[in-house]
């Protein structure tokens, strides 16, 4: 479904990402594991446009999305939920969940009531909170929100950037049970994430990116039979540390 | 009480300008965070435009300013196109595109000047000189004319901004531009939209004022001052906010020329004092941000 070649790319002169390449199948779920600093969230937005400064190709289905802006590459199925929820915080949670389906393919009113019973059948807490103000809901809750905006698109391929960050254990295993579901129905997912454990749990094949390169890439099953995978983690996490200026 | 009122009402119908002119630097100020110095000769682009259309080809009133605010929209558009999104594709920081638009400022000012040399141009008042008088209420029909219109334009600008999923995406590009094209948001037409907009009310702004003043190819320093003060004073996190910073300038500018004995000429020094006394005071304007965001 989304085939990465020969990424490169950065912020102002420095180039963070260097010689991507990456292959997800359709109903796919690969975890990036990486590191702080190691370029996992700028590859995200590589895929997704709002990295303008980059080379090499993606392709979505086939689709050349390499050179597309944001908005042509949600219209055409990929989204993204961003690491930091990036909700619009004076918004109420519906108006949030209205402008994540901008780009929702024939927005009649019907389309736009199965989205919406979608992700109220996810995270049925939105339900009860959709006329509150999405800057007033709990971390766990706008992360709900994040997703489900996301989800409004109705998107072939969903990117999550550390969905999980700064949440409770308990609100980690309800989205972890949101985004089994998503699996499950056979929507392709790329899980951004720095705890082996739950990337290896949820995910069928992980790559493991280091100083902007990916260093590692093997099954979940693989990985997680190593026996070394803590001391290999910590060794490249150690690594470039040492290396950063 | 009859000299109160009336202070009132022309500071009312002085500051529905300023309130205009202020939405003008808002539209654009808020989803791109470039201060647009050029809505001032925007505005005197756009009066000459209304000497065209309404003096020169004595077009009726409502003709002649839908022409001129749906040509000025249009300029917008150029403008954004010609001075700002080159910049911004380029990922140049915000001060240039800021600087473009003082150059932009200065090529309409010229332009004007060439096109119609020093003297100022007078345009037709829409219903003539008379007034409306009701008790002790008494105003110039051109005062309740500038009123409605521009009580319309706020009802409408806080009906698009709050009710319309476009103008949610405005807000949203305001508040997050990364996580509006995210959404899918097309970030490059809303820019060209906000500038649209803006030069439009501008002109709005401009083609109200002129048939009191003449239209005069250096008018546009102090709209571009009395808007910008206006938007300070109000702040720039919510669209009422330009209207209230209006009509408070438009207010203290009246009470002053009336009430305080200052040479005429300086009471032109009034919006630059209060520019002065808000940056110091209170930077973020009058009315905060909804939601805590600015």
């Amino acid at each position: 479904m989304l085939e990465v070649r020969a990424i490169h790319g950065g912020y102002g002169r420095a180039d963070i990402l260097h010689d991507i390449s990456i292959d997800i199948a359709a109903g796919e779920t690969l975890a990036l594991l990486g590191p702080n600093g190691a370029g996992k969230s700028t590859l995200m937005a590589a895929l997704t446009g709002t990295l303008t400064r980059r080379s090499g190709s993606i392709r979505l289905d086939r689709e050349d999305i390499t050179h597309l802006p944001s908005h042509d590459i949600v219209a055409r199925g990929l989204a993204l939920v961003p690491e930091g929820r990036h909700m619009f915080a004076p918004f109420t949670v519906a108006d949030n969940l209205r402008l994540g389906a901008i780009r929702l393919r024939e927005p009649t009113r019907a389309r736009l009531a199965e989205r919406h019973a979608f992700v109220f059948d996810l995270f049925p807490r939105l339900a009860e909170r959709r006329s509150q103000l999405a800057g007033t809901l709990s971390g766990g809750e706008q992360q709900m929100v994040a997703i489900a905006r996301a989800l409004m698109s109705s998107p072939r391929m969903l990117l999550l950037d550390e969905p999980f960050l700064g949440l409770a254990p308990r609100v980690v295993e309800e989205i972890h049970q949101a985004l089994d579901v998503l699996r499950v129905s056979g929507l392709t997912l790329l899980l951004v994430e720095q705890k082996l454990d739950i990337a290896l749990s949820f995910a069928s094949r992980a790559c493991v990116m280091v100083k902007g390169r990916i260093a590692l890439e093997a099954s979940s099953a693989e990985l997680a039979s190593r026996s070394d995978l803590g001391d290999l983690y910590f060794t490249l996490a150690r690594d470039q540390t040492l290396d950063a200026p | 009480m009859q000299d109160l009122i009336e202070i009132l009402i022309s500071a009312t119908a002085g500051g529905c300008i300023y309130a205009l002119l202020a939405l003008a630097y808002l539209v654009v100020l808020r989803p791109t965070g470039v201060i647009n110095f050029a809505v001032g000769d925007w505005g005197t682009v756009a009066a000459f435009g209304g000497f065209l259309a309404l003096s020169e080809a004595a077009l009726p009133w409502p003709v002649g300013m839908a022409v001129v605010v749906i040509a000025a929209a249009g300029l917008g558009w150029l403008t954004e196109r010609i001075a700002v999104r080159p910049l911004v594709e380029r990922g140049a920081p915000v001060l240039a595109p800021i600087l473009a638009l003082l150059g932009m400022l200065v090529i309409f000012r010229e332009a004007v000047s060439l096109g119609f040399g020093p003297d100022p141009r007078p345009i037709p008042q829409p219903f003539g000189y008379g007034r409306i008088e009701w008790g002790l209420l008494a105003a110039s029909y051109q005062s309740v004319f500038i009123i409605a219109v521009t009580s319309a334009v706020f009802v409408g600008a806080w009906y698009f901004f709050e009710r319309t999923l476009a103008g949610r995406s405005f807000e949203a590009v305001a508040l997050d531009r990364r996580a509006a094209a995210l959404m899918g948001i097309n970030l490059a037409r809303v820019t060209s939209c906000a500038f649209a907009a803006g030069s439009a009310l501008a002109a709005l702004a401009a083609l109200l004022l002129v048939p009191n003043t003449s239209a005069h190819y250096l008018m546009g320093i102090p709209l571009a001052i009395q808007g910008f003060t206006a938007l300070v004073i109000g702040g720039v996190g919510r669209t009422e906010g330009a209207l209230v910073g209006g009509l408070i300038l438009a207010l203290v500018e009246q009470l002053t020329m009336r009430y305080v004995p200052i040479a005429p000429g300086l009471v032109q020094g009034v919006p630059l004092l209060l520019l002065i006394v808000f940056l110091l005071v209170r930077p973020t304007g009058l009315l905060a941000a909804r939601g805590g965001s600015a």
